[in-house]
């Protein structure tokens, strides 16, 4: 094949790759400087897996609007979707039949001044803006390599289209794109595949905590009666999560009759029987939150990890040739339940570092560093240090954690032992038969609840509703490394957990015609959420990115 | 002066070589246009309709089906020796596969796959696409002459003449010179793929087999149902992923949508991916061992029972009558 002959280049002064919040701000505020300074005008380019900004956004959210006023002054005479501000805050603990009210919202769960927004409309706004500044916002083309000369990152390949599932070119099939920058801001949101890469190739987690996830499922309903006003926020915790998993549901009043609702799980709970999906529809079933629903339509699903590691869990930011920001570097409040305006803060921080690196005409780690050090002094720092060991409290269950969260309040975090140890959570995963003995309470643990198709549906009508669409025929970007491992030990050790975990039934174990199973990868499916990446005990799943374009459509979201 | 090289198939001038010469209009009206074709091609009396000053009738019998060495080396003294200022060719698959040897051989710079020409002051620029469409390039050649320029299908349609159209053609017929070397290679006529893609929305009836089955090789009992019928055969996604029917056959969100008057479904549960993909038909029949199996909700006639025992019972019923 004359394929490496065919391959594009194209030479840009900084690489974007991601248009979430933090790509996006990175490109505007350089744009930005840019213009303050004036000169030779940088080049600059945003790769994005997605058909169009935004379509591969989901989040909750509220909104903290801080880090968008810095950027837009002017935001609301920009017209930025963020109207919909918080009117009030509650926090409930669910029992199984019961939805006490707490008397007062933790400080940390007031939402005063926030807004409550779909990141996806957020994100499409924030490109328009971007292309508005010239900026070349390429949807559809995800990174797939980085082009690594030494320690140097020089630029990013591009995915290839139109290979057959057997990886060979079919009539339209395209190379992807070399693209070289002087430097790549890497912002390839949580798990990215290109960050993941570059942390493992250069080892810039080495005396770091492991990173640990949750996984956030999300409907967006409509409802006859406004029952959840616009702008009101209410989280849950307790039921129908255990005491000894992480996690809570979210759910948020939208205008026109629309309204959020999420559960936000642990990824690394020790039963590996739990099922994040089923766990969300039995939340849904719970009295509280099904009058709440009741009567409404379910207009979109969706489902994506969000890192929770904290401080301690980020790696180093800056390498030769190359920066990290936004979820891909881990910055995300986890006791506030927001990233957006973090991943926005470190998009900006870099951008700066950037500019003033290519302006120096040294772009290696010993200039960008400034950024590292312009993270740990500045807002962002401000804001998660002090909460440094609040997660890994939470990991030894949900009353200490809300304790230790009570208590981190007054010692400004602080702990006798600082930092509090944290276990990466495909590790904490414990066999089935430690978790339940006996196998019968393993069938009695597996049945899914029933669904009534009103209010819960099973996994495939839900992944409908994401909008999904690979081509059938593409490579699958699952990939999984050793499948005998899942016929066989891990059958046995962890009943095939990713049946589990994967929110939209990518992977099921099948008859494999001669009296055993075999894994069947219905990659198709995948709505982008990384879990199986992250989960899986054997660590032997990669996710990579599809072809461009395709995946969720998460507008709305 | 200005060269196009003209691509002939069966005998005849292709479209793409008349957008070239429209592309060439942009340049000059002095356009002279090289044929290469057996001798007596049709595609010659065709060359001169068009508004060019001269077509050169290059004749070979290896140009009937051409290889890309023939085309190279037949065209390469020609070039060579012409004081033309640029050649222009449609970036057709023949032309990619010929064009940078002649390029390289000759050391005369090429543009690929351009959209647009514009002569500005001093020289002409050529604007291409990079970037799979995403970005445009603008293009200035330079080194010795002729330059080499190929042209987007399509993007040059419109033969409006840009300079006045000259009288007649010349024509001028040139054996071409091809030595022994390069004719070792010879091309065989193109073969057509005959293999038709399936319409399943033309179907009246459809019997489709879903995961139930279990094997490939039970597959012959829905064969027999579906030819009982007069029907043709149909899958749902697991079927046609394992390769067991082709993926033309796939009903669903990711298949074919089709409303036949009758749709059987065989072993299939009833997904929304597979009902939207058939809700429409006109009856539908499903055969399913699950009472709860979502497609009895919309199926109008529904047996519950194992497939292997009500197909061939079907089947069975079917053929006796
Ligand atoms: C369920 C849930 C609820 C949340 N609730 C809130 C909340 O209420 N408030 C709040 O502030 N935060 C919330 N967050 C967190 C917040 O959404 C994230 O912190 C934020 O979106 C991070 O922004 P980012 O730009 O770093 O990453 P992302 O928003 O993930 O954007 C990354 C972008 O990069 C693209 N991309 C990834 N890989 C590649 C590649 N290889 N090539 C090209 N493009 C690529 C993706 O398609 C995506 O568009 C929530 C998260 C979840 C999952
Ligand atoms: C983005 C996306 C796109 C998709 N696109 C499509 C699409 O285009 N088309 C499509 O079909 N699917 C599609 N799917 C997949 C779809 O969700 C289902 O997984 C699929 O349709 C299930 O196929 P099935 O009914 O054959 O298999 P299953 O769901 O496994 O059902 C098999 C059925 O056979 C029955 N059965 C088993 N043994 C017997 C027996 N001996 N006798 C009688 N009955 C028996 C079982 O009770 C069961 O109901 C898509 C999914 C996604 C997420």
């Amino acid at each position: 094949m004359t394929q490496a002959l065919e391959r594009e280049t194209l030479e840009v002064d900084v690489l974007i790759v991601g248009a979430g919040p933090a790509g996006l701000s990175a490109a505007i505020r350089l744009a930005q400087l840019q213009a303050a300074a004036g000169g030779d005008p940088l080049s600059i380019a945003v790769l994005e897996k997605g058909p169009e900004p935004g379509a591969h956004s989901l989040s909750g959210a509220v909104m903290d609007l801080s880090a968008l006023g810095e950027l837009f002054p002017d935001f609301e005479a920009r017209g930025a979707p963020v109207g919909c501000r918080v009117t009030g805050d509650e926090v409930r603990f669910l029992t199984p039949a019961r939805a006490w009210r707490l008397p007062i919202t933790p400080p940390p769960l007031s939402n005063h001044g926030c807004a409550v927004v779909s990141l996806s409309d957020v994100v499409r706004w924030l490109a328009a803006q971007a292309e508005a500044l010239g900026i070349d916002v390429f949807s559809g083309f995800p990174g797939s390599e980085l082009i690594i000369d030494g320690t140097r990152v020089v630029g990013v390949r591009t995915g290839d289209r139109g290979l057959d599932r057997h990886r060979q070119p079919t009539a339209l099939f395209e190379p992807g794109v070399d693209v070289r920058a002087a430097v790549t801001i890497l912002c390839d949101g949580v798990r990215g595949n290109l960050t993941k890469t570059l942390v493992r190739r250069l080892d810039l987690d080495v005396d770091r905590q492991p990173q640990t996830y949750s996984l956030g499922i999300k409907e967006l309903w409509e409802t006859p009666a406004p029952k959840v006003p616009p702008g009101r926020v209410i989280h849950t915790v307790g039921y129908p999560l255990q005491t000894t998993e992480f996690g809570g549901a979210f759910i948020y009043g939208l205008p026109d009759n629309q309204v959020t609702i999420g559960l936000v799980t642990g990824l690394g709970p020790a039963d590996p029987l739990f099922d994040p999906y089923h766990t969300f529809q039995r939340l849904k079933q719970h009295p509280f939150v099904a009058d709440l629903l009741e009567g409404g339509t379910l207009l979109k699903y969706g489902a994506k990890a969000l890192p929770e590691g904290g401080w301690y869990a980020i790696p180093r930011l800056a390498v030769d040739g190359a920066l990290i920001a936004g979820d891909a570097g881990g910055f995300v409040n986890s006791l506030r339940l927001k990233g957006i305006h973090l991943a926005m803060r470190t998009g900006m921080l870099a951008a700066e570092a950037a500019f003033d690196a290519i302006r120096a005409g040294d772009t290696s780690r010993a200039r960008l560093v400034r950024y590292e050090q312009q993270v740990r002094t500045g807002a962002v720092g401000r804001e998660l240090f002090p909460v440094r060991n609040v997660h890994q409290a939470f990991d030894r269950g949900f009353f200490t954690g809300v304790a230790f969260a009570g208590l981190s309040m007054l010692t400004g975090g602080w702990w006798v032992r600082d930092p509090i140890p944290a276990t990466a959570g495909h590790r904490r995963m414990r066999t089935v038969a430690r978790v339940h003995g006996d196998p019968r309470r393993l069938e009695a643990a597996l049945a899914p609840p029933p669904f009534d198709r009103r209010l819960t549906f099973d996994r495939l009508t839900a992944v409908h509703h994401s909008g999904t669409r690979h081509r059938e025929d593409a490579p699958s970007h699952l990939i999984v490394h050793d499948t005998d491992i899942c016929r066989t030990k891990c059958r046995i050790e962890y009943a095939n957990p990713c049946t589990r975990y994967c929110p939209a039934n990518v992977y099921e174990m099948v008859d494999d015609g001669a009296g055993g199973v075999r894994l069947q990868i219905n990659a198709s499916n995948c709505v982008h959420c990384k879990t199986c990446d992250i989960i899986d005990p054997y660590q032997i799943v990669d996710w990579v990115p599809p072809e461009g374009g395709d995946g969720p459509r998460f507008e709305g979201m | 002066m200005v060269i196009v090289v003209a691509e002939c198939a069966s005998g005849h001038l292709s479209q793409t070589s008349r957008e070239a010469v429209a592309a060439a209009r942009h340049l000059a009206s002095d356009i002279s246009l090289i044929v290469p074709a057996p001798a007596g091609a049709d595609a010659i009396a065709e060359a001169l309709q068009l508004p060019v000053a001269e077509v050169v009738a290059l004749e070979h019998d290896a140009f009937a089906h051409p290889t890309a060495e023939v085309l190279a080396t037949a065209l390469a003294p020609l070039l060579a020796a012409s004081d033309a200022t640029h050649v222009l060719w449609a970036h057709t698959y023949q032309a990619r596969d010929y064009v940078p040897r002649l390029s390289a051989r000759l050391g005369r710079p090429l543009a690929t796959d351009c959209v647009a020409i514009e002569r500005t002051g001093d020289g002409v620029l050529f604007t291409r696409t990079i970037f799979h469409g995403r970005l445009v390039a603008d293009v200035v050649l330079d080194g010795p002459g002729p330059h080499f320029v190929t042209t987007q299908i399509g993007a040059f349609r419109d033969t409006a003449p840009a300079a006045p159209a000259p009288a007649a053609p010349q024509l001028r017929h040139v054996a071409a010179e091809i030595p022994e070397a390069a004719l070792q290679v010879r091309a065989e006529p193109p073969v057509r793929d005959v293999r038709q893609s399936t319409d399943l929305t033309q179907a009246r009836r459809i019997v489709a087999v879903g995961r139930g089955i279990r094997e490939e090789s039970h597959l012959g009992l829905v064969r027999e149902l579906a030819a009982a019928l007069g029907a043709e055969i149909a899958a749902s996604r697991p079927v046609c992923d394992a390769g067991w029917l082709p993926m033309d056959r796939q009903i669903g969100s990711s298949g074919q949508t089709v409303a036949p008057e009758l749709y059987v479904a065989v072993g299939i549960s009833g997904a929304i991916q597979h009902i939207v993909g058939m809700k429409g038909s006109k009856t539908i029949v499903a055969i399913n061992r699950d009472p709860d199996a979502p497609i009895f909700e919309i199926a109008d006639y529904g047996i519950v029972g194992d497939l292997f025992e009500v197909v061939p019972a079907l089947t069975a019923a079917l053929t006796s009558r």
